[in-house]
């Protein structure tokens, strides 16, 4: 059964890239533009910061060597105010906090009890850990506006410490330290500070790209957007949430420690709630999730009114907040990420049929061989019981799938399927009765360690993240495997990332996006996958190349499919076994030539077209 | 060390039922919206602002007709910053740009108030005569939180459980799309809540302007504490904001006896942070606040 007979009549319609039989993608002749402007964005801010860092001294103007020393600061800590926002979704109000700490004990056990610095770093930067601690422990279990408020708490509570612990921070009177041999110049007017404060958030911006290209970032990005879909690919996202405030609280204590020479003084009123303000709305306002955004943000939040106009220093605040609140209403992307928005509307052109397409991309996959659903049983149900309050969703039901066949599970509306499989795959928990998976108990499992015994899932509305390229998208399947993967999978991900590597998720029909997410948990190798209401949405045409689809996964690849879906004619043409549901309980359980003749079942055919 | 005890929880409660009455009007708007308002405790000290310009000093009928000049005040201000905050909503697929914006228009109203005012806290005359519980001196103004709080309380019971209007704000609540199927102007509605906040927390501000330190940087304070108390009585649970919020009034209280003033926010971080560690839903949470 091979793919490109049978999955599209369409296939010869000559694809625009064609590939080879081996499953290379010939050379394209025109290259497409990149998805992702995020490494340009990086380049040119590591050239803004350079320029701004190194120029003032290398003309010699003290001034604006002093002012761009604070301001690149200000720029490191919202590089990571913006990783944290957007990367890790998580709205901090309280990242000036963490700089103050990192700053406030460094001066206090240099400044105030005459450790060496390095030392008095260290202990300020393990300050600035705990710190994040406090945001970190609340983020494993909530998020979302809670998380705001603990933020805006320590925002608020920090300077009032500051103040009332006056016996170690000196109170209202501040630290003032004195480090000339980081001030000297060291050639071309530039010194070892001058040099650390502009390399710094270079180094910050790098990491901010490095961990966005890594799979712990794009576990962090699929988390923060769709919590459930992360379970389901078995992440955690509290545990996501909780590495995210750490890393931004380490960034952002290096900030804190350079701030202290930088300024070489401290004192309560530098870190009060504005601080932490001042990154948030720089973040808003240059552009959310953009590279460069932090820098343009600060420009323009911190410099526009402290600097450029002096004489409105006072209203530096309400500054902040119109722009801010202009930013939200008028361009809510912020300025880089309305520039941005212009380049990738410019490049985007939606591919049509072509966008998606993977059969050439299965056919490639040599493993496939003729199976057939044995006797095993991958996954039992014993007496299953859902509650919703006085609602019972799911009511002692029994359930057997044996390895390798396609389960279907139908039924009414609200008789419970989609309750048992979100019980199965770990999003909510049975009152009552069990249910193992390849033998092991995963009644109490949490959705992501039952990812990890080999699960798979779509879900009704296709989770795609328009953040990610298309070859991104599939690539958290990958990021989600547990074992190592096998060859011929190996190849089929060269494959579709030659592809898909530079086009855009946003713009694939619905059917498309389906056809991503079930590609998805093929590069997982879940051998078991669920699919919930897979055809709803779908064209007829779709429909029959989901049918091949599901039969290829099935009986080329060996997976174990559970299908809960209402089109009937779909699920008697696929599946080996018909479970029929009827307000949370199992009416009947067959074959589906047993099924047709079930008096049970022949109420939902219209006219007994099926008997 | 009785009369101690009585002060801290007179007092406690009392400025409690400030956070109590916050708590509430942050449930009003959440529950029709699904948006927490940052900028509340900014409303409320507006609120206060109001007692010192409009009735400072005065006799007890206009004090009465000020006290409803505030309230419309507030609430025409907390509809039009609802308003605001609601726009990009309807067509933006990201959701929270209301987070940014409510937290933009608190630090709007704040510096607005600050060039306009200074930093200086004012004070009020109440025209509730103070009485003495234990017998230790106690302004009027406390008993009128605890009388607000009480009274809001039940009004919103009634006002949500037997008017129209009321139900159809809490159609909202249970099932937003639903509401929308079934014909009711969301839009319009959501404004309504947004408007009984702002009644809420302006009379609120304006009756205990006496007690409270009435400042163009209080309102972080009252927001926050608010928030604590909407935490532990649960998101969503006017009832449990009764407990909440007292229960945040009187730790307070405890650690400005104890410890001293300027610990009571770290005391209201550490209540919040234990609370959503150990129980995340409060007290009497219909959902649960984790969101994994």
């Amino acid at each position: 059964m091979a793919m490109s007979d049978t999955m599209t009549a369409s296939a010869e319609r000559a694809p625009a890239n064609r590939v080879s039989a081996g499953g290379a993608p010939t050379e394209r002749t025109t290259a497409k533009p990149r998805f992702s402007s995020d490494l340009p964005q990086v380049w040119i801010g590591i050239f803004l910061i350079a320029v701004t860092g190194f120029g003032p001294s290398l003309v010699g103007n003290s001034y604006w060597v002093h002012t761009f020393q604070l301001v690149n600061i200000y720029i490191a800590a919202s590089v990571f105010q913006n990783f944290l926002f957007v990367d890790a979704g998580q709205k901090s109000f309280g990242q000036g906090v963490l700089l103050g700490l990192g700053a406030y004990v460094t001066a206090i056990f240099f400044g105030l009890h005459g450790y060496p610095f390095m030392l008095a770093a260290a202990i300020g930067m393990g300050a600035a850990v705990a710190g994040g601690l406090l945001f970190a422990f609340p983020a494993l279990r909530v998020q979302y506006f809670h998380l705001g408020f603990v933020t805006l708490s320590a925002a608020i509570v920090f300077p009032q410490l500051l103040m009332s612990l006056d016996r170690w921070t000196n109170g209202i009177n501040g630290i003032s330290v004195s480090m000339p041999e980081l001030h000297h110049e060291w050639f071309l007017g530039l010194s070892p500070l001058t040099i650390i404060i502009a390399v710094w958030p270079m180094i910050a911006l790098w990491i901010h790209y490095a961990i966005r290209r890594s799979k712990l970032g794009r576990d962090m990005r699929v988390a923060a957007i769709s919590p459930e879909a992360a379970r389901s690919l078995g992440i955690k996202p509290g545990v996501m949430r909780f590495i995210a405030f750490i890393i931004a609280a380490i960034g952002t204590g290096v900030c804190g420690v350079l701030y202290l020479p930088a300024v070489s003084f401290v004192s309560p009123q530098g870190f009060n709630v504005e601080l932490s303000f001042v990154f948030f709305f720089a973040v808003v306002v240059g552009g959310r999730g953009q590279m460069l955004g932090p820098i343009i943000g600060i420009w323009i939040v911190f410099i526009l009114p402290n600097i450029a106009l002096a004489q409105l220093v006072e209203y530096r605040l309400l500054i902040y907040g119109l722009l801010t609140l202009a930013a939200v209403m008028l361009f809510p992307d912020g300025i880089v990420g309305s520039i941005e928005r212009w380049r990738v509307k410019r490049g985007v052109t939606g591919r049509g049929e072509q966008a998606f397409r993977v059969d050439r991309f299965l056919d490639t996959l040599e493993g496939g061989k003729d199976s057939q659903p044995s006797q095993e049983i991958v996954v039992e149900v014993r007496g299953g019981t859902k509650k919703f309050g006085e609602v019972v969703a799911v009511d002692n039901v029994d359930l057997k799938v044996r390895k390798g066949e396609v389960h279907g599970l139908i039924g009414a509306n609200g008789s419970g399927k989609t309750s048992l499989l979100n019980v199965l795959s770990g999003l909510s928990r049975l009152n009552a009765g069990s249910f193992a998976i390849k033998g092991r108990n995963a009644t109490r499992m949490a959705a992501d360690r039952i990812a990890d015994l080999g699960i798979g899932r779509t879900f009704q509305t296709p989770r795609i993240f328009r953040e990610f390229s298309l070859w991104d998208n599939l690539r958290i399947g990958i990021d989600a495997r547990t074992g190592v993967g096998s060859a011929d999978i190996g190849k089929l991900a060269d494959a579709l990332e030659a592809e898909f590597a530079e086009d855009s998720a946003e713009l694939l029909s619905h059917g498309q996006r389906r056809l991503v997410e079930v590609m998805r948990a093929v590069l997982k190798e879940a051998e078991i996958i669920f699919f919930d209401e897979p055809a709803a949405g779908l064209s007829q045409s779709e429909r029959a190349n989901f049918a091949r689809l599901v039969k290829f996964l099935s009986r080329r690849m060996g997976k174990t499919i559970i299908l809960v879906e209402h089109d009937l004619d779909l699920v008697w043409d696929i599946a080996d076994t018909i479970t029929v549901m009827e307000q949370g309980r199992v009416v009947a359980s067959g074959s589906p030539e047993q099924m047709a003749k079930d008096p049970a079942v022949q109420h939902m055919f219209v006219g007994g077209r099926r008997a | 060390m009785l009369a101690e005890i009585a002060i801290i929880v007179v007092r406690g409660c009392a400025i409690g039922s400030i956070f109590a009455l916050i708590a509430m009007s942050f449930n009003i708007v959440h529950g029709a919206t699904g948006i927490l308002n940052f900028a509340q405790g900014n409303m409320f000290v507006l609120g206060g602002f109001a007692a010192v310009f409009l009735a400072n000093e005065v006799g007890v009928a206009w004090w009465i007709l000020m006290l409803l000049v505030a309230g419309v005040l507030v609430a025409v201000i907390v509809t039009l910053q609802g308003w605001i905050t609601l726009a990009p909503l309807r067509s933006s697929v990201e959701q929270d740009s209301w987070l940014i914006s409510t937290v933009a228009v608190s630090t709007i109203i704040a510096a607005a108030l600050m060039i306009w005012q200074g930093p200086f806290a004012y004070t009020v005359q109440g025209v509730v005569p103070s009485f003495r519980v234990f017998g230790v001196r106690t302004p009027g103004a406390y008993a009128l939180a605890i009388g607000a709080m009480v009274f809001w309380y039940f009004a919103l019971r009634i006002f949500l459980r037997r008017t129209f209007l009321g139900l159809a704000i809490s159609a909202l609540s249970q099932d937003f799309d639903a509401a929308r199927a079934a014909g009711l102007p969301v839009r319009r509605l959501q404004l309504v809540a947004f408007a009984i906040s702002g009644l809420m927390v302006g009379t609120a501000g304006y009756l205990v302007a006496p007690v409270i330190s009435v400042a163009s940087d209080a309102g972080l304070r009252y927001v926050l504490n608010g928030f604590v108390a909407a935490v532990v009585g649960g998101i969503g649970s006017n009832l449990g904001t009764l407990i909440g919020g007292p229960l945040v009034g009187i730790v307070g209280m405890l650690t400005a006896y104890r410890i001293g003033g300027a610990y009571q926010d770290l005391a209201s971080l550490l209540l919040l942070v234990a609370i959503l560690m150990l129980r995340p839903q409060g007290l009497f949470g219909r959902t649960s606040a984790r969101r994994v």
